[in-house]
């Protein structure tokens, strides 16, 4: 007696079925995506990874194509960012705040670039030309779009404290807002959070350029500094401390002077009634030893 | 030039001056006129000769200052905390009195590949230190000050394996004898 | 305001002898506080020495502390004394203002036993921001106050002295004249002492540097009362540095004065301001203001075109030290008819320590040098040089010149050449192990030295042997002179 099915559409359904299974376990699925990289509930902390390598990955970015990581680096630094296109949440306003504190700063293309690169293996280089389009960025040669393969991505990661998890809940994958400034293969400096300050890309950006900050004064609440350090314009400018330190050279001069001044008058008076002969008993000071 | 050197050159500039002391406190045991002339002639030259000397000293020692270059990137970051009376050392940085006491009291010795060029980000908690690193043999390599409210950044090249003590070199209060930290090199 | 002639100073019979009474007087609390402070220096090394393991290290910190404070204070007040008594030659300073003066320092110098050997204060004698307010258990609060407090009352007398001095100069020269400005155009009247001139230059320097420590003293309340404001550590060590510095500094130029009056007195050659002194000290009154950068170079928070500064100003102020005086010093004597007495002897000794007090110093001042030497023994290696083999020579000689005056008693030859004798060897030798200890990596200000550097232990023993010596040639010349200076207070003068 037979079921009603053909053996061929028996066939096919297994077939099918195990496609499924096998595209489900081989194919790069968000299903099955563990934590790459290590979790914190900080955020990464730039003191962990200063001055590490970045490895050097290969990319495959528009117009470019297939390039070393350290192909881009030796040209000029690279703010390296990590994103993925499907990202409701923090990505875009975070490569957009990068846009407007670039514009601010300027710069852009000629001191260093910025790379985007996706950690989503499912994203493509179309996807990044549309989120580069979507930010506003298409066609300007100080951003590159670029995607790697997932073992590389996860060499990246676990090199600079990026992390990123998957959450079935919502479908998207949960990860920290960041910028890495990268010189010559080592990182430099971190940007966190979404909000890019233009002040706080311009002391990156520095730094970049290998300006070297020698000091860095920690936030405290101090009466007189002798200087303070504006990140925006890279300069020192004199404090109050500064006049406080001068004040006793200043004030003694001054001081000194009015002394003197002061003390001209009797000076005048005293020459005018002097007469060394008129004085009895008085001993020459220059016969007294 | 190493310090045993620098004071030898010490001890012949100071041995000179003790001569030349002497003999001129000798040359009263003979009498004579002074040719002032010829003394300040004499002067002139030492006053050219020391200009000279101390001029090409600030040209040969001005550009070996420790302060960091622009343009160089170490290898590798140290963070170090002064506070009374130990030292913590780490390559993660420290940031508050707890994470100190955790890194005075449990963390292992940092370890800092030979030949690495390490960057010490330097600040104290409470007052003045001063962060010294002793070479295996028990000299003085390189100094920061460890002050507070500021990160002193000092840049130094360890080419010799073996452990390495800090000293507080800045007087600190009762204990700054005992005032120490290790890292090795390896 | 036209250049001033200048008239010297009549003083009646009483009057001198009124001067030198008070003189005197400075002149024996001098020499009283120094072998004590020199005992307590002692005791420092027996320290070091390892010979009195069971003792608290916080006790040799608050003897450290008494010990720098108590022997820069004593030399400075004496350098003063001495060159205020010189000075009455040329211009009328206030006795009245002296004597509150000595009344001051002798009520800060008993407070400051008090904070350090019963409170145990123990902040070395820069009390550099801000380990005051840190006992780390050891010290009371009150000791801190009574600190602040001590420091407040020496700073006042000793401000209020140096400023009458400088009106005391400046009623009979303009300031102009004083700083022997006409020297440098090519004039050479009206005279200007060379006392006149350095005094000048000192006295300015240290009014700088007592201001500086109002500042410190004002802002380290501020904060200490709880206002909620913290200081910035960076500001505070600049002032404290340069109020520091600058008096040191001005001791030992304070002391080149009297070798200036003095020393041709015995050689039978006149020591006149020329042109080539008037530039020497006018360009050590600019740069001496800037040398004390010198003191931060391990300070890398710097901007580093002030330590580049620090490293020029000090190696330039050397040349009109090295150039002119200490030259001019040695023409002074070369073939001269001179008088060799425990007064000659000792300014003579004292000019030599201040040259090679002056080497070390230079070698220091050296940054890449200073990386390996900062805070090691080699510090006060040179300053004790500058002091004990230098100012404290020359002050020494002067007491011994001014006890001969007084006195009119004959010198004994044999006791002067083992006076000689001992303070060479066993000052230089106990200066020595200083030396050593800098080179060998040895910090300085430890207690008790660790396995590190051991050879610390050594050197502080060997210094014992000479300080032993120094000791014996201190008590001698104590003797001699003293005996001298208190025939001062005889009725009939």
């Amino acid at each position: 007696m037979s079921l009603g099915l053909s053996h061929i559409a028996v066939k096919r359904a297994l077939v099918r079925a195990l496609g499924i299974l096998v595209g489900v376990l081989i194919l790069p699925s968000p299903l099955w995506a563990q934590v790459v990289g290590e979790k914190t509930d900080r955020p990464p902390s730039e003191g962990r990874y200063l001055y590490r390598s970045v490895p050097d990955i290969p990319i495959r970015s528009e117009p470019v194509g297939m390039t070393l990581l350290s192909a881009l680096w030796r040209e000029r630094p690279l703010l390296l960012t990590l994103v993925f296109t499907r990202c409701a949440g923090v990505c875009s306003p975070m490569l957009r705040s990068l846009k407007a504190a670039a514009a601010s700063v300027g710069g852009a293309g000629r001191d260093y670039r910025i790379l985007v690169l996706s950690f989503d293996p499912r994203d493509t280089l179309s996807d990044m030309a549309e989120l580069a389009d979507h930010v506003g960025v298409a066609g300007d040669p100080a951003w590159i779009f670029g995607v790697a393969s997932a073992e590389d991505i996860a060499r990246i990661v676990r090199a600079t404290g990026f992390w990123f998890e998957w959450e079935a809940a919502s479908r998207q994958y949960d990860h920290p807002a960041m910028i890495i400034g990268i010189r010559e293969g080592r990182i430099m400096r971190f940007l966190i959070g979404g909000a890019i300050a233009p002040v706080r890309l311009n002391e990156v950006i520095r730094e970049l350029r290998g300006e070297f900050v020698p000091a860095y004064p920690l936030p405290r609440k101090v009466l007189f500094r002798c200087f303070q350090y504006d990140p925006a314009s890279g300069r020192w400018a004199p404090d109050w401390g500064l006049l406080l330190l001068l004040l006793p050279g200043m004030v003694t001069i001054l001081g000194t002077i009015w002394l003197f001044r002061r003390e001209s008058a009797h000076r005048l008076s005293a020459e005018a009634l002097r007469s060394r002969e008129d004085v009895p008993g008085a001993s020459d000071p220059g016969s007294r030893r | 030039m190493s310090p045993v050197a620098v004071f030898r050159l010490f001890l012949g500039l100071a041995i000179v001056v003790a001569v030349v002391f002497l003999l001129v406190a000798r040359s009263t045991q003979r009498v004579r006129e002074v040719d002032y002339k010829a003394a300040g002639q004499a002067r002139k030259v030492f006053f050219f000769t020391l200009t000279g000397v101390l001029t090409a000293f600030l040209g040969i020692t001005l550009p070996r200052m420790p302060y960091p270059r622009e343009g160089v990137i170490p290898d590798r970051v140290v963070h170090v905390v002064g506070k009374q009376f130990a030292f913590a050392i780490s390559e993660t940085p420290i940031e508050t009195d707890a994470q100190w006491e955790e890194v005075t009291s449990f963390a292992p010795p940092v370890r800092i590949p030979v030949g690495s060029l390490v960057e010490f980000r330097v600040t104290s908690f409470d007052v003045n230190h001063g962060f010294s690193v002793y070479s295996p043999q028990g000299q003085l390599l390189a100094q920061t000050q460890a002050m507070p409210g500021y990160v002193n950044r000092l840049r130094l090249r360890l080419n010799e394996p073996g452990r390495y003590t800090v000293l507080c070199l800045e007087f600190c209060g009762s204990a700054h004898h005992r005032m120490r930290g290790v890292f090795f090199v390896e | 305001m036209a250049d001033q002639v200048v008239v010297s100073p009549v003083w009646s019979g009483v009057e001198q002898q009124r001067w030198r009474r008070l003189t005197a007087t400075w002149m024996l609390v001098m020499l009283l506080l120094f072998p004590v402070l020199l005992l307590l220096g002692a005791f420092m090394r027996i320290v070091q020495a390892n010979w009195l393991p069971t003792l608290l290290p916080e006790w040799f910190y608050a003897v450290m502390t008494l010990h720098g404070l108590g022997m820069v204070g004593t030399w400075f007040v004496g350098a003063m004394a001495a060159v205020s008594y010189v000075l009455t030659q040329y211009v009328r300073p206030s006795r009245a203002i002296s004597w509150g003066t000595l009344a001051a320092t002798v009520l800060g110098v008993l407070l400051l036993l008090v904070t350090t050997l019963v409170g145990r204060f123990g902040v070395g004698w820069y009390f550099l921001y801000p380990l005051p307010f840190y006992p780390a258990g050891v010290w009371p609060n009150w000791a801190t106050w009574m600190f602040l407090f001590s420091l407040a009352i020496l700073g006042v007398g000793w401000t209020v002295w140096a400023v009458d001095l400088l009106r005391a100069i400046a009623r009979s020269y303009s300031l102009r004249v004083a700083l022997a400005w006409h020297y440098i155009r090519g004039r050479t009247e009206p005279e200007v002492p060379p006392a006149v001139l350095i005094t000048t230059v000192s006295l300015i320097s240290a009014l700088a540097g007592f201001l500086a420590a109002v500042i410190i003293l004002v802002l380290s309340v501020l904060e200490w009362a709880g206002t909620g404001f913290t200081n910035d550590a960076l500001l505070m060590k600049n002032l404290i540095f340069f109020f520091g510095h600058v008096l040191v500094n001005i001791t030992m130029y304070l002391g080149v004065v009297l070798v200036y009056d003095v020393l041709p007195r015995y050689s039978a050659r006149p020591w006149k301001t020329n042109r080539m002194v008037a530039i020497a000290w006018n360009t050590v009154l600019f740069l001496v203001l800037f040398a004390y950068f010198h003191h931060l170079y391990m300070d890398f928070v710097q901007p580093q075109w002030v330590q580049v500064l620090g490293q020029v100003a000090s190696y330039f102020i050397s040349v009109p030290a090295a150039v002119v005086t200490i030259f001019s010093a040695l023409v002074l004597v070369y073939g001269a008819s001179m008088r060799w007495t425990l007064s000659s002897i000792l300014m003579y000794l004292g000019v030599m320590g201040w040259a090679i007090g002056g080497v070390a110093a230079v070698i220091d001042s050296t940054i890449a040098v200073n990386l390996r030497f900062h805070n090691t023994l080699w510090v006060p290696a040179h300053f004790h040089t500058y002091y004990l083999m230098g100012v404290v020579l020359m002050l020494l000689g002067f007491a011994a010149h001014f006890g001969q005056e007084v006195s009119q008693q004959s010198e004994n030859g044999r006791l002067t050449k083992i006076i000689t004798a001992l303070f060479v060897i066993g000052g230089y030798g106990f200066l020595l192990m200083f030396y050593l200890g800098g080179a060998h990596s040895v910090p300085r200000r430890y207690a008790v030295y660790p396995q590190e550097v051991l050879q610390g232990v050594d050197y502080a023993r060997i210094a014992l042997g000479f300080i032993a010596l120094l000791f014996l040639g201190v008590v001698l010349y104590l003797w001699e002179t003293g005996r001298r200076c208190l025939l001062a207070f005889r009725t009939s003068p």
